[in-house]
């Protein structure tokens, strides 16, 4: 149908198909395939509130927001890594080297700029480094980022002195981890952590869907030798990826160090790499590549973020909780494919 | 899995006619969603017949199939054999029953050898290791009965073979048990001329054993040479049942596409003065030399064989694969290509022959893959501007009359001939200087072909260069100025005018296959014989 004729048709209809349209145009916006998991976080929310008053107070809900800042920005690089057909497993231990070298730079400068600055530019340095590893030498992105998740996380202990975590007393900086604006009397305020994850999600969800970067990133993911034929250029565009997942997860290491008030160079060995990957699969990426949105991605890291925080209100033993990350993983995947196979059933119709 | 004893499997025995066992299908109907695929199809095969199976894509012939093979069950209608009413529930339903359908990319496991891709799932074991020494047995006793041992070496990896030895392989599994009825979808669409002569052969072979036979083609003169009597279909709906001998390919498009193809070849065309490409002394891995030019407005053909070079020259250009020496000049510049991405900055297009594969990103859109090679010329400060976007790939997409409900569509959900205008308008975005196309119409319909024989057309009229490989003769003859021909990576003739004949093309490609012995061990095909293959183009004669 051309927009001609789709304009001159919506002018005819009647209010109540208006109405749909507008829905349908919501729906368009989100995204129908993250309707499940709106839904999803729907009914987490409904359980949880109705047997924790707390839950919807604005102090815990912000809450939930802070927790998610780590782990939503290892899954925000993440994402656009998986949807270029790849995966990143070092990115726990980049985020350990940032950790320790942003603790570095701050103690010894005193200006918390330069820890910011300091994390972000290790963490792309040694995400380049991955890049190089699969572009030039040719190995595998999976096996890569194994190889140099455990030496990355190596590195960061040699870079801390004596191997120990760096204590950071920077007050300016501490403020990056636990601070909040707008704070007053009745309102708890908004972590700084939060805004910091929100803007770097708008930010890749931007780059990924208005530019010519985020394009490239679809086109090889989907298909790298269609995408090679067309001109894009894709061992930079590999460089290009795994640099900025670093970076990212650069930034990553350099909010937990402020969150926590050390450099830990340990924090490659918290599994953290492992639960950004949870988040980018939960919001239905394709493990294959090119499918998936940072919005999506988003919404499984609330998800998931929401859950915990939920079953830490009500009391949940840990080991249940883990328990039933596995099980929200394998449900919405299976959903995933259920409804990818319908679709496929409806569409062989001709051929 | 329970089976029956393996010796008896590969032992069909030819001298006994199978007995009267008609295949029936008695009113299949399927729907989806709501398209009619297939309405109210009656048909019966009859055991040592060969049924061919003609439609446009869309037409329900993979649907019938798909019922055949047990993978759809029909809305309404019933299958008898024999008598019997078949009611399959599964694929494995339909092989217990003897019928088998050979679908046109079989499944093959890329680590195990021949043999085992043959008896996947019903290895002969003693115990719980398999018996390879009777597995190897049978399986060489097999290939013997067929003569295919030459052609399909038992030890071969199942990623080592070529589309002909995946079929094969996939009629042996067929083989091994008794098969009664056995459709073929589509058998010879990525096979040599040998290859196919040597399936006609077992195909005949099998229809003299008693087999009932059902040949999916788009190839109308194979389908002629080879078939008893042709169903067509069209839209759904069974059009007519023609012996084969009592009629001719004209009536079959006709019947096919419901109106007559003509002035498929209308070329009004003037090739220019200026040369677009100028290749001198290419080297690479394929090619020991090749010098040729193409002119603004020009359409080269390049014809060969398959494995004469003509895909790795047209990839060497592209840049896709390594060049060891020699000069390609644009418009009188020598140009350094070293990668794809400098061949379309230099205003080189390319639409692939494997499109699925190399061609489209299946599961991204109509548009995305329309605009992907022109992103940097849509972009400013890196950022697509997108209404300059849609409106560049509406004006393609309608000017290539690309039939997708949206440009939001995931192109792995058109048709093949949907597909591949997509791919064309990518590079008809770019406004190419050079446009190169590798078998364009492969595997599409005959109305989808007729539309992009008359885009070659126009596109040649608006000055840009055309390098043409094909393997479909006619449609060389028809669209080509100037035809060259390729052989183990030479050129070894041009042709053009009237002295372009199919028969001199083949000379040309041949001349040393006719003494030589090829690969697989066999001597060629004498020229007669080889060159059926040639002939089968959808459209008949070449002007």
């Amino acid at each position: 149908m051309s927009e001609i004729e789709a304009g001159r048709i919506k002018e005819a209809r009647p209010p109540r198909v208006q109405a749909a349209d507008a829905i349908r145009r919501l729906v368009g916006f989100v995204g129908a395939e993250n309707l499940s998991l709106l839904f999803a976080l729907a009914i987490v929310v409904v359980l949880i509130a109705a047997q924790n008053s707390r839950f919807f107070l604005p102090a815990n809900l912000l809450n939930i927001g802070g927790n998610v800042s780590v782990v939503g920005l290892l899954a925000l690089g993440e994402t656009v890594v998986i949807l270029a057909g790849a995966l990143d497993i070092s990115v726990g231990s980049i985020a350990g080297i940032a950790s320790v070298v942003g603790a570095l730079a701050v103690t010894s400068s005193g200006a918390m700029q330069l820890g910011i600055v300091g994390g972000i530019l290790a963490g792309l340095l040694f995400g380049v480094v991955n890049g190089l590893i699969i572009t030039v030498l040719r190995v595998n992105a999976v096996i890569a980022t194994l190889a140099t998740l455990s030496a990355f996380q190596g590195v960061a202990f040699l870079i801390a002195p004596n191997g120990k975590p760096v204590g950071v007393l920077d007050r300016d900086f501490a403020w990056l981890g636990s601070g909040r604006i707008l704070s007053s009397e009745t309102f708890v305020g908004i972590p700084i952590s939060l805004i910091i994850l929100l803007v770097v999600a708008v930010a890749a969800h931007v780059l990924m869907r208005y530019t010519q970067f985020g394009r490239s990133v679809y086109a090889m993911g989907g298909n790298a030798a269609a995408a090679r034929l067309a001109g894009i250029n894709v061992n930079g565009m590999k460089i290009a990826i795994f640099g900025l997942s670093g970076a990212v997860a650069g930034l990553a290491g350099v909010i937990s160090t402020a969150r926590t008030t050390s450099g830990q160079p340990g924090l490659g060995s918290q599994g953290l790499e492992l639960e950004a990957i949870t988040a980018v699969f939960l919001g239905g990426a394709a493990l294959t590549g090119g499918k998936g949105t940072i919005a999506a991605t988003m919404l499984a890291v609330v998800l998931i973020g929401t859950l915990s925080n939920g079953m830490n209100l009500l009391g949940i033993q840990t080991f249940y909780q883990d328990v039933a990350k596995g099980l929200l993983l394998v449900v919405a995947v299976a959903i995933g494919q259920w409804r990818a196979a319908r679709a496929e059933r409806a569409r062989t119709r001709l051929a | 899995m329970a089976i029956a004893p393996p010796e008896e499997r590969l032992d069909r025995d030819p001298g006994v006619p199978a007995p009267d066992e008609v295949l029936e299908l008695i009113g299949l109907s399927k729907a989806f969603a709501n398209v009619q695929a297939l309405q109210d199809v009656s048909l019966d095969v009859r055991p040592g017949e060969i049924l061919a199976l003609v439609g446009e894509n869309g037409a329900g012939k993979s649907t019938l199939l798909r019922i055949l093979s047990g993978d759809y069950r029909p809305d309404e209608g019933t299958m008898r054999l024999g008598g019997e009413t078949l009611s399959f529930t599964s694929p494995r339903d339909a092989r217990r029953a003897g019928v088998r359908v050979i679908y046109q990319e079989p499944e093959i496991v890329p680590g195990v050898d021949v043999a085992e891709n043959i008896y996947v799932g019903e290895l002969p074991h003693r115990g719980p290791f398999v018996d390879r020494q009777q597995l190897d047995r049978l399986v060489a006793d097999g290939l013997h009965r067929y003569g295919f041992e030459r052609v399909l070496p038992a030890q071969l990896m199942g990623d080592e073979l070529s589309p002909a030895q995946r079929q094969l392989v996939e009629i042996m599994r067929a083989l091994k048990s008794d098969v009664r009825v056995l459709a073929l979808d589509e058998p010879t669409s990525s096979l040599t001329d040998e290859e196919v002569e040597r399936l006609f052969t077992l195909v005949r072979r099998l229809r003299s054993e008693g087999v009932a036979i059902i040949y999916v083609s788009h190839r109308i003169r194979e389908i002629l040479q080879l078939a008893d009597r042709v169903a067509i279909l069209r839209d759904g709906k069974l059009v007519a049942v023609r012996p084969a001998g009592e009629t001719s390919d004209a009536e079959i498009v006709r019947l096919m596409v419901g109106r007559e193809l003509r002035d498929v070849f209308k070329r009004r065309r003037a090739v220019q003065e200026r040369v677009v490409l100028a290749v001198e002394d290419l080297r690479s891995a394929w090619h020991p030399g090749v010098t040729f030019e193409i002119h603004a407005g020009e359409v080269v053909g390049f014809a060969g064989l398959v494995g004469a070079g003509r895909t790795e020259l047209a990839k060497v250009l592209f840049g896709a694969y390594p060049k060891h020496g020699g000069r390609i000049s644009i418009d009188g510049h020598e140009v350094s290509i070293r990668r794809p991405r400098d061949a379309v900055r230099t205003g080189i297009g390319f639409a692939p022959e494997d499109r699925k594969g190399e061609g489209l990103v299946l599961v991204r859109s109509v548009l995305e893959n329309a605009s992907m090679a022109i992103l940097a010329r849509l972009s400013r400060f890196g950022f697509v501007r997108r209404r300059l976007e849609r409106r560049v790939g509406r004006e393609y997409i309608d000017r290539l009359r690309v039939r997708t409900p949206s440009l939001e569509q995931e192109v792995g959900k058109l048709s093949g001939g949907n597909q591949q205008k997509v791919v064309l308008a990518r590079w008809l975005a770019s406004r190419p200087k050079l446009l190169i196309l590798d078998e364009p119409t492969r595997g599409i319909d005959v109305g989808a072909k007729a539309e992009i024989y008359a885009l070659i057309d126009e596109l040649a009229n608006s000055g840009i260069a055309i390098m043409l490989i094909s393997s479909e003769l006619p449609e060389i003859l028809g669209l080509a100025d100037r035809i060259l021909v390729m052989q183990n990576g030479r050129i070894t003739g041009e042709l053009s005018g009237p002295g372009a004949t199919e028969e001199k093309v083949l000379e040309l490609a041949m001349v040393d296959h006719l003494t030589a012995e090829v690969p697989g061990g066999e001597t060629a095909q004498p020229a007669a014989e080889g060159l059926q293959p040639w002939l089968d183009g959808n459209q008949g004669e070449a002007p």
